[in-house]
């Protein structure tokens, strides 16, 4: 946006903010309980992620490259779900879930470690060689990762803020097809940042529909949008522990079709802190 | 403006091609710093009226990689003039304190970050670029800290319930094995499952200690009846203990386990809606600790008392964990008082619950049962133990006893 139309757009949202009748915000109480049990849904996928990524790294260092091909996507799952949360810790989010492009030496930087990394040895070198060391990394990485979660009070900004951070990221990096570049699992993380940005909507949904009715029925409908098309690329539509076909397959008239209502969605999500009154 | 110094070199009778030159490149100069104040009076309503810090990435890290601000809320104004996106984080030790993520090539964005005194790390771009250092000074002449919203303790009291939820999972699973051993009659196993849950239930007791019906049934002593140990209301957990430690015997327990049971189940729908007000955080521990000080100090310290104390005082672990983010801007000495009461506590603890071990806290979240076992062997806790263990406890019921008053809450 141009500076003298920011300058105006900005006038006109301080005037309307002026005219607007005083909004009571929602009382304290009642962000308690959706935040706690925001913080278990966390702790079960943290339960979860640590035993897929067990198996997933004991895959890798009995040599299995089939089973540890397979696992790594639904391992994947669990922390992209709670991206909000494991995001906060910044040493681990780098070392479990940096991707090639964020080292100076891509591929080859010695501190490029994690899923990503993994990623790159069984999908692209097709081989288990040489990855054990990486297995052993991530599977401390991830039980560090729980055992700081479980003592963590989660900062109710932050758990709210999240639902739009998710979907930011699915926008940046999972459209575009960037996330998993060698296995080509995208839709995997791209639904599972939809599920960990839903269920922060429906636990906050309640509160949010007091404030603005229009806002919640608005959201609902994009979600529902977005998880229609993801839907049409499920590998078996009744079993959805198969997960999803490769994003090589998702073809270009999609890829539109997804980025319209998941700009609406974090752009929407976006305000939710603000609509109980949280910023 | 572009006429008012345009005029002053046509108005000569002579203007030489050479004066007329210098009056366009005169004009020309003053109108591009018209454009600059203009531009720079914008950025000036942008910003509000905290300072901005300007920070530019570029390949190799941030520019400057050292800033200086004091604290309070600041504003930083972060340009990519890298040809990536990139993402800008102020990082406390290893916890992402502030972040602004996928900023394109070419594009400024602002970030507003409420910090406290000292050295805080930013990610610079690429993640091999070296870190930028973010001095924190204290502020002399900023306002006092600002008193505490009821927002401010949402996060304590949510973390405090998902605490409870889940210390009730477990009492639940441990209260079945202790019945099912008081079922089967086998004393030894009873007793050790007695202790894990009466731990488990003694960490809950403030959030207990909010419903009086139940916290009666479970948890209240024989000398609390009228017909003390007779009397048939007698039950929950101290019926439990004196009927397995006292008597020595699982006789006549499988009603009272099967009564507590029942009571938890209760216990567990009823806190699973529960608002702990803010007042109770730190007023219902101390009650508790003080409860525990109280009748420790009447009779015999038994092993029995220790176990109990060793559940409170996990409990109250807890909540100084909630609190003490609270405390450290509104009363930090009483946050370092809280904290040194705590360990000082915790300590003595470890010391009386494994007689000659050195040091290897017993008051760990897994109450390991030889460690318990370890304690009723002992028997009697020794005099100077004793004294200490109530100095200690009593020095934490005060510490907690004080924190409302510094957070400014009643009730």
């Amino acid at each position: 946006m141009q500076p003298l139309s920011r300058w105006i757009s900005v006038s006109a949202l301080a005037l309307m903010a002026l005219n607007a009748p005083a909004q009571a915000a929602v009382p304290a109480d009642a962000l308690v309980g959706p935040i706690a049990e925001y913080k278990l849904y966390v702790l079960d996928n943290l339960e979860q992620l640590v035993a897929h990524t067990r198996e997933f790294t004991q895959a890798i260092e009995q040599g299995n490259l089939d089973k540890a091909q397979a696992l790594y996507a639904p391992t994947r799952v669990y922390y992209e779900r709670i991206e909000p949360i494991a995001e906060m810790f910044a040493d681990l989010d780098a070392s479990i879930d940096a991707r090639e492009d964020d080292y100076e030496h891509g591929v080859k930087d010695p501190d490029f470690t994690g899923f990503h990394r993994l990623e790159y040895g069984l999908f692209k070198a097709q081989s288990t060689q040489g990855l054990a060391p990486y297995a052993k990394g991530l599977m401390q990485d991830v039980d560090d990762l729980d055992q700081r979660v479980q003592g963590l009070t989660f900062p109710p900004s932050t758990v709210v803020g999240g639902a739009a951070a998710l979907m930011e990221e699915v926008a940046a990096t999972k459209v575009s097809g960037e996330e998993d570049r060698y296995s080509r699992s995208d839709l995997w993380d791209f639904q599972a940042n939809v599920d960990g940005a839903k269920e922060i909507f429906e636990l906050f949904k309640p509160l949010a529909a007091e404030e603005d009715a229009g806002f919640v029925k608005r959201v609902q409908g994009n979600f529902d949008d977005v998880e229609a098309i993801l839907a049409d690329y499920r590998v078996d539509p009744q079993d959805p522990k198969k997960g999803f076909v490769s994003y090589d397959k998702v073809s270009d008239a999609d890829r539109r079709a997804l980025t319209g209502p998941v700009n609406v969605l974090a752009e929407d999500l976006s305000t939710l802190r603000g609509l109980l009154g949280l910023n | 403006m572009n006429s008012t110094h345009a005029t002053p070199s046509t108005a000569h009778h002579a203007p030489s091609p050479r004066l007329m030159r210098l009056g366009l490149v005169a004009s020309f100069l003053l109108m591009l710093i018209a454009f600059g104040v203009f531009a720079l009076s914008l950025r000036a309503v942008e910003s509000g009226s905290d300072d901005g810090t300007l920070i530019e990435i570029g390949a190799r890290g941030c520019q400057p990689s050292r800033v200086e601000v004091p604290a309070g809320e600041r504003t930083f104004t972060i340009v990519n003039r890298s040809d990536r996106a990139i993402e800008w984080e102020v990082i406390d030790g290893v916890m992402v304190l502030a972040e602004r993520e996928n900023i394109a090539p070419g594009m400024r964005q602002p970030l507003r970050v409420d910090l406290a005194p000292g050295d805080y790390a930013m990610t610079c771009g690429l993640l091999s670029n070296p870190h930028g250092e973010l001095h924190v000074t204290p502020n002399g002449n900023a306002a006092p800290a600002r008193a505490l919203a009821a927002h401010d303790f949402v996060g304590a009291r949510a973390e405090l319930r998902v605490y409870t939820t889940l210390q009730m999972r477990k009492l639940e699973r441990a209260s079945a094995a202790l019945a099912q051993a008081i079922n089967a009659g086998d004393l030894t196993a009873a007793r050790t499952a007695y202790l894990q849950a009466r731990r488990i239930d003694q960490r809950l007791a403030m959030p207990i200690g909010l419903f009086g019906d139940l916290d009666q049934r479970l948890n209240a002593p024989a000398d609390y009846y009228a017909g003390r140990e007779k009397d048939p209301d007698f039950g929950g957990f101290p019926r439990l203990a004196q009927g397995l430690f006292s008597a020595g015997s699982t006789a006549g327990l499988a009603p009272v386990a099967k009564q507590l049971m029942a009571d938890l189940d209760v216990l567990s729908r009823r806190l699973a809606q529960a608002s702990v007000p803010p007042a109770q955080l730190a007023n219902g521990s101390a009650r508790a600790l003080q409860t525990w000080h109280d009748r420790a100090t009447d009779g015999e310290m038994t092993p029995l008392a220790l176990n109990d104390l060793a559940g409170i005082t996990e409990g109250s672990a807890k909540i100084v964990t909630l609190i003490d983010p609270l405390l450290a801007r509104q009363a930090p000495a009483l946050q370092r008082q809280l904290d040194q009461a705590l360990s000082a506590l915790q300590q003595s603890l470890a010391e009386a619950a494994q007689p000659g071990a050195d040091g290897t806290t017993s008051t760990a979240e897994s109450a390991a049962p030889d460690a318990l076992q370890a304690l009723l062997d002992a028997g009697a806790v020794p005099a100077a133990t004793a004294q200490r263990l109530l100095a200690n406890s009593e020095a934490l019921a005060k510490a907690l006893a004080a924190v409302n008053h510094a957070l400014a809450l009643s009730g």
